[in-house]
């Protein structure tokens, strides 16, 4: 092939790159808007997300570490399917295990060793230690990754969701809110702000 | 008991009851945990609005889910899915980050303007005492565990040493509906109104005490009807208008008789009409926000207490222990609330077994003693900081075989907030005794009891005086003050 055809095709290739990426982009909404939790101080364990949205969605790996005798993030979002590493930082032997849904105890692991424990069903695992019990972490596990931690003012992104028709909720450690139907249009942004309570 | 061991006694018991009392439950560490001011739970401390009333039912706890509220930074010392893992894991509880304490003082002055009024006429003429003005400090500890149990305590400093007035583990929602049963163990106040036992403007205490064994048989350490005695209560509010409790507590006597401590039980139930629900759920605040005190309501309550106390025997020479006195109580109270005006009244009859010595017989022997003790409190909130009331107490004895006498106290007086934490008290002490009790020898004796703090009753014969001598008095004007931090 010759130079000048060579580049041709690259730009070519880049243009349909471009084109695909663009459409990709075009297709995907956004949801967002704030939580108000009432009282303010349990706002940290706050996720919104969407439920039964249809799709495949290809197994990922991700982390939960242990630093500072703290899990690290305190909440982390993963899809069913997927698997977390829990790491160890601390110069301190932990131990994680979760007494919720069907359970698991990973057994005590030093500094820098890795337990994994995959996620096969949807629902929130509390992660705990049984050396340290005031140790706490969440892991959410979603039917589908369109899922947010709120942040610090309560608001929430979740982004490229497809187009349709959708159950928004709210999980929160310690409040509830009810669900509300959304309709979400490609590119477009749809504004749900949303109260949780006793 | 010979004179001279008579007279010492009620020297050192009327020194005591003069001294303030233990003042307050108002405790700064709640404000810490909350975030709040005292003014959400207190008028002028110890005084409680309607809200802390509740709070102080709820075994110290907001209605609601208590932690809702708590603002201070707390320690988990397990987490709340621990309790999926039980009896795997330790129930999780939590602690605060600073520790829940409190301090403060109290102490009152005393002016004497009549010299032949009973207290300067037993103290060379004097007109007044700053001796009190310091009288006592306290350290407060309250917090909770968790939802359910709380921790009280108050450990209060005074010139004849340190004492634990209070120290309670009080586990809630024990069965049934919220706030149904709960279980105080400890020591502390006994429940036998539906309300606090600093329910009063000017005194330390809503209900007055009369210390009968102490009038009538000199003890030093009389049974009295509220005080600091360790015990066992179950207590709750049903359906927010109905409270109870039935308790049992060892009394205070008999210690000292290398016996078990005495035995008393004591039952109260109460009812509330209109206002806040007891127990403050389901409440959109007060009635009015710029009143939070105030509400329109009526509580009715009475009680039982049953005593089986232990004295020394002065029939015996020289004076030995123990005697059993057994005792009933009977009484009952009502709060009547018009907005900003309050009326608490209150009545309780007394019976003692063997409560008096009927010297009259060809031997002297104990004998039954009835009585009767009313007191009440009008008061009116002007202003937030500022509460003018007037206290009632009146104490009568029936001794079987002997001349009934009576005391009637006055106490016209205002409150004062100079702080949400400081509080002044201004309080007159009118007394008017009709006749006056007798000794174990047959000998008039000093009035004794009350609601201290601004003044228990003192009023004592003159030494020409008989049993029946009538006498009124313009016995003082006190000055209280209390600050808590």
């Amino acid at each position: 092939m010759t130079c000048r055809a060579s580049s041709a095709l690259r730009l070519l290739a880049s243009g349909l790159a471009l084109a695909l990426g663009s459409t990709a982009r075009a297709e995907g909404a956004t949801v967002s808007g704030t939580v108000d939790v009432q009282p303010a101080k349990y706002l940290e364990e706050t996720v919104v997300y969407l439920k039964s949205v249809p799709g495949a969605y290809k197994p990922r790996e991700h982390e939960m570490d242990q630093k500072g005798m703290k899990f690290v993030p305190h909440i982390l979002l993963v899809t069913q399917g997927d698997t977390v590493k829990f790491l160890n930082h601390d110069n301190v032997a932990h131990n994680v295990y979760s007494p919720d849904n069907e359970g698991y105890n990973l057994g005590t692991f030093k500094q820098n060793e890795v337990r994994t424990q995959a996620f096969a069903k949807a629902g929130v695992y509390s992660q705990l230690c049984s050396i340290h019990p005031e140790m706490l972490g969440y892991v959410f596990v979603g039917q589908n990754p369109y899922a947010a931690v709120v942040d610090k003012k309560g608001k929430y992104v979740i982004k490229n969701v497809p187009p349709g028709s959708y159950q928004l909720a709210v999980w929160n450690s310690k409040l509830k809110a009810p669900e509300k139907a959304v309709t979400v249009a490609a590119g477009k942004t749809v504004e749900e702000n949303l109260t949780v309570k006793r | 008991m010979t004179r001279p061991r008579l007279i010492a006694a009620h020297t050192v018991l009327v020194a005591a009851l003069l001294a303030p009392a233990s003042p307050a439950s108002a405790i700064p560490a709640f404000a810490r945990k909350y975030g709040t001011s005292c003014l959400t739970c207190h008028t002028a401390y110890p005084k409680l609005t309607p809200f802390g009333e509740a709070f102080r039912r709820n075994g110290y706890r907001f209605p609601g889910v208590d932690s809702d509220y708590v603002k201070q930074e707390t320690v988990p010392l397990g987490q709340e899915q621990n309790k999926k893992t039980f009896p795997d894991s330790v129930w999780p509880a939590s602690i605060p980050v600073s520790v829940p304490i409190a301090v403060g003082a109290n102490g009152t002055m005393q002016l004497y303007p009549d010299k032949t009024a009973s207290v300067p006429r037993n103290n060379n003429g004097t007109q007044f005492s700053l001796d009190d003005l310091a009288a006592e400090g306290h350290v407060w500890a309250g917090a909770s565990l968790d939802d359910t149990i709380t921790l009280w305590a108050e450990l209060t400093f005074a010139e004849g040493g340190a004492e634990v007035e209070h120290a309670q583990v009080l586990v809630n929602d024990l069965l049934g509906p919220k706030h149904a049963v709960n279980l105080v163990v400890g020591k502390g106040f006994p429940t036998i109104t539906s309300f606090g036992a600093h329910s009063s403007y000017i005194a330390d205490q809503g209900i007055a005490n009369a210390p009968v064994s102490a009038m009538l048989l000199g003890s030093a350490d009389p049974f009295v009807l509220v005080d600091n005695v360790t015990g066992l209560e179950v207590n709750g509010v049903i359906q927010g208008r109905v409270d109870y409790s039935l308790g049992l507590t060892t009394g205070k006597n008999s210690s000292t008789f290398g016996s078990f401590n005495s035995e008393n039980w004591y039952a109260h139930v109460g009812f509330k009409l209109g206002g806040m629900r007891l127990d403050g759920e389901g409440s959109t605040g007060a009635e009015d926000a710029l009143h939070p005190w105030a509400e329109t309501a009526l509580t009715v309550d009475g009680f039982y207490y049953h005593s089986n106390e232990h004295f020394d025997d002065v029939l015996v020479a020289p004076p030995s222990g123990p005697f059993a006195d057994l005792s009933s109580t009977v009484g009952g109270q009502v709060r009547g609330q018009l907005g900003s005006l309050e009326l608490d009244l209150g009545y309780y009859s007394q019976d003692h077994g063997r409560g008096w010595v009927n010297t009259g017989l060809p031997t002297p022997a104990y004998a039954k003693v009835t009585a009767g003790v009313l007191y009440g409190e009008l008061s009116y909130v002007v202003f937030p900081w500022m509460i003018p009331a007037i206290r009632v107490e009146s104490i009568s004895l029936k001794p079987s075989g002997g001349a009934s006498v009576s005391d009637l106290h006055l106490m016209p007086g205002i409150a004062f907030l100079l702080r949400p934490n400081v509080k002044l008290v201004v309080a007159g002490n009118i007394e008017s005794t009709d006749g006056f009790p007798l000794d174990p020898t047959g000998a008039a004796t000093a009035w004794q009891g009350g609601a201290g703090d601004t003044g228990p009753f003192v009023a004592s014969p003159l030494p020409n005086y008989t049993a029946t001598a009538k006498k009124q008095e313009f016995e003082s004007l006190a000055l209280f003050l209390a600050w808590a931090i």
